[in-house]
């Protein structure tokens, strides 16, 4: 069962790249944009959607982990080892993000996670569970490209992956099996808490921005799409 | 000349003397204080007297009976809440007094009972505290509150002497708090300890300033606004939705509404005439739980204008009530039957309902009894 070599690495490499693109596309496909009012509050509930759908994954899979994972009341020090996209934030600094730069963190957390829950590979699991956590990445996925819309209807460029900050593995020491557990244990927990995050981004979004069609219109047709 | 100086002397010295004698042996020195758990016994010694020595005890004041004596020393068995005052033994003879006790009958304390909430998020959030049962004596608290490896400093409430307040700095936190409460008397110590997530412990205040009234011209209307709690500091960024349960007085049973958004609703099936209770609660769209029921409003929707009872015209006005309160409550579920047979509201007479509801019942019965 010994494949994380080389090759896997890469291929998972090669996947968040094509992902980091894909988003990208249907925002090319918007014509007679009614503004990004309807958008927002689709994004808002696609977190919504996807904070139930996580509810029962994480469930199954923390008893798929085994104890003391499913413990109600397990409550180990964050190490930091896995480079998942943390939620937290300062208060202050939370309130005062621009329209953009939440919409981005939005965005570059989703598209990290993503990647991170498609290396959830869990030869051992349930077929069951496979299935339902390969239907969770499509949804995710979905609330990627439902985020790219907003951006695209309010005009900010899609944050573009720079060399060097893509969201690869390399190749390091192989993890114990243990402290691969506590990688996904943090996953699902940091998952959680990014989509009441972005709840309450997009009520704060929701509340800010009433552009008129018109002017969203000219955006687009400035940006040559 | 010389002669009456050294008299004045001698007579300063010894009144000095009589003094420092006086004080060394009837001390007036502040009454020990003593602690003692509820039930036990105590045996109080008469401060540095002999056992045998011939002591009267008194207890604030009042002559103690001295078969309760040992010698000197007094014996308290079964203590009760009751024993607690001022023992003071004093010398039979002379009444002076060689000790005072001051005594104080309680219990340690039993394991405190430790709760948090956010009622102002994302400010912060406050944990109270109590003991589930009195000691009778003096308690101290310590309260710390941990985020992980990081100390959070609790602010004591300026009213509230069991309660403290934590301020938010980070959001949206994986990592739980862990609130732990320490609380000692004299004769023992407890302690516990809760931890939760940041979301978990979310509750708002009930809305405030819940008004319900009666809608002109339409008698199964009544119209309820309220506010937003004034502690929830972001209604904007945080916004809440609304729970709305209303009953008339007569029936226990709430009808219920959720509203996602907006701070008023118009009740639009409500008894005409009839006296209604209505009570407002709210959450967080996504986090956290309900808050506690409002404080009720009443109201009775808007009826005629009251007639004199001598009048003709009073009879089919009392006909109309008594039927409303009799037709079968209609509920929010458009399909419901009965729902179809009230629509014309308390117009319908009970006695023709009736009859429609038998027939609705067997006709429904012959067609199960025809698909089986």
């Amino acid at each position: 069962m010994d494949f994380r070599a080389g090759d896997s690495w890469g291929m998972l490499a090669c996947l968040c790249t094509v992902l980091w693109h894909l988003p990208a596309v249907p925002a090319l496909n918007r014509t007679g944009d009614p503004g990004p009012g309807p958008s927002i509050q689709k994004t808002y509930d696609l977190t919504r959607y996807l904070e139930h759908q996580l509810r029962s994954l994480a469930g199954t899979y923390l008893n798929y982990l085994g104890p003391p994972f499913n413990e109600p009341d397990f409550n180990p020090p964050r190490l930091g080892a896995e480079t998942l996209p943390r939620a937290t934030v300062n208060l202050e600094v939370w309130r005062s993000l621009n329209d953009k730069l939440r919409l981005t963190q939005n965005y570059e957390a989703y598209s990290h996670l993503l990647c991170h829950l498609r290396g959830l590979n869990r030869q051992a699991a349930a077929a069951e569970l496979r299935r339902s956590l390969a239907h969770f990445c499509t949804s995710v996925q979905g609330l990627l490209g439902s985020i790219a819309g907003v951006m695209a209807a309010l005009g900010y460029p899609l944050p573009q992956p720079l060399p060097g900050t893509e969201p690869t593995w390399a190749p390091g020491p192989a993890h114990s099996d243990f402290l691969q557990k506590m990688d996904d244990f943090w996953l699902l927990k940091e998952l959680q808490t990014w989509l009441w995050r972005s709840a309450k981004d997009f009520n704060r979004l929701k509340k800010k921005i009433q552009p008129p069609a018109a002017a969203v219109t000219l955006h687009l047709e400035a940006h040559g799409f | 000349m010389a002669a009456p100086v050294p008299w004045a002397c001698c007579a300063v010295l010894a009144a000095t003397a009589a003094i420092v004698y006086a004080q060394r042996h009837s001390p007036q020195e502040a009454p020990h204080v003593q602690y003692e758990r509820l039930g036990s016994d105590v045996t109080l010694p008469c401060g540095t007297a002999n056992w045998d020595a011939a002591v009267t005890w008194l207890v604030n004041g009042t002559d103690l009976a001295s078969d309760l004596l040992n010698g000197s020393q007094l014996v308290l068995r079964g203590l009760e809440l009751g024993h607690s005052g001022l023992y003071a033994c004093f010398h039979r003879d002379s009444w002076h007094l060689r000790h005072q006790v001051l005594l104080h009958v309680g219990l340690p304390p039993r394991e405190p009972v430790l709760s948090c909430r956010s009622n102002t998020y994302p400010k912060g959030f406050y944990c109270s505290w109590h003991l589930p049962a009195p000691t009778y004596i003096p308690n101290t608290f310590n309260v710390t509150v941990l985020h992980g490896s990081k100390i959070m400093v609790c602010e004591k409430d300026p009213a509230l002497k069991n309660r403290c307040h934590i301020r938010y700095i980070h959001l949206f936190s994986t990592i739980k708090y862990k609130v732990s409460i320490s609380v000692s008397n004299a004769l023992g110590h407890n302690a516990t300890a809760i931890t939760f997530d940041e979301f978990t412990i979310v509750k708002p205040d009930p809305p405030e300033n819940v008004v319900a009234r009666p809608v002109p011209s339409n008698p199964r209307r009544l119209e309820v606004t309220w506010q937003t709690p004034s502690t929830w500091p972001d209604p904007e960024s945080f916004p809440l939705k609304f729970f709305l349960r209303y009953r008339p007085l007569i029936l226990d049973q709430w009808q219920h509404v959720e509203l996602s958004d907006g701070t008023a609703h118009t009740i639009t099936d409500a008894y005409a005439g009839k006296e209604y209770i209505i009570q407002v609660a709210a959450k967080d769209n996504e986090i956290g739980t309900w808050s506690d029921w409002s404080v009720a409003a009443h109201a009775t929707p808007w009826t005629e204008e009251p007639r004199h009872l001598t009048t003709e015209a009073q009879a089919p006005e009392t006909t109309t009530s008594t039927t409303s309160s009799l037709a079968p409550p209609p509920t929010t579920k458009s399909c419901d039957p009965g729902e179809l047979g009230s629509g014309g509201g308390p117009l319908v007479p009970f006695l023709v309902s009736v009859p429609v509801i038998l027939a609705l019942a067997a006709a429904a019965a012959t067609a199960s009894s025809l698909l089986i």
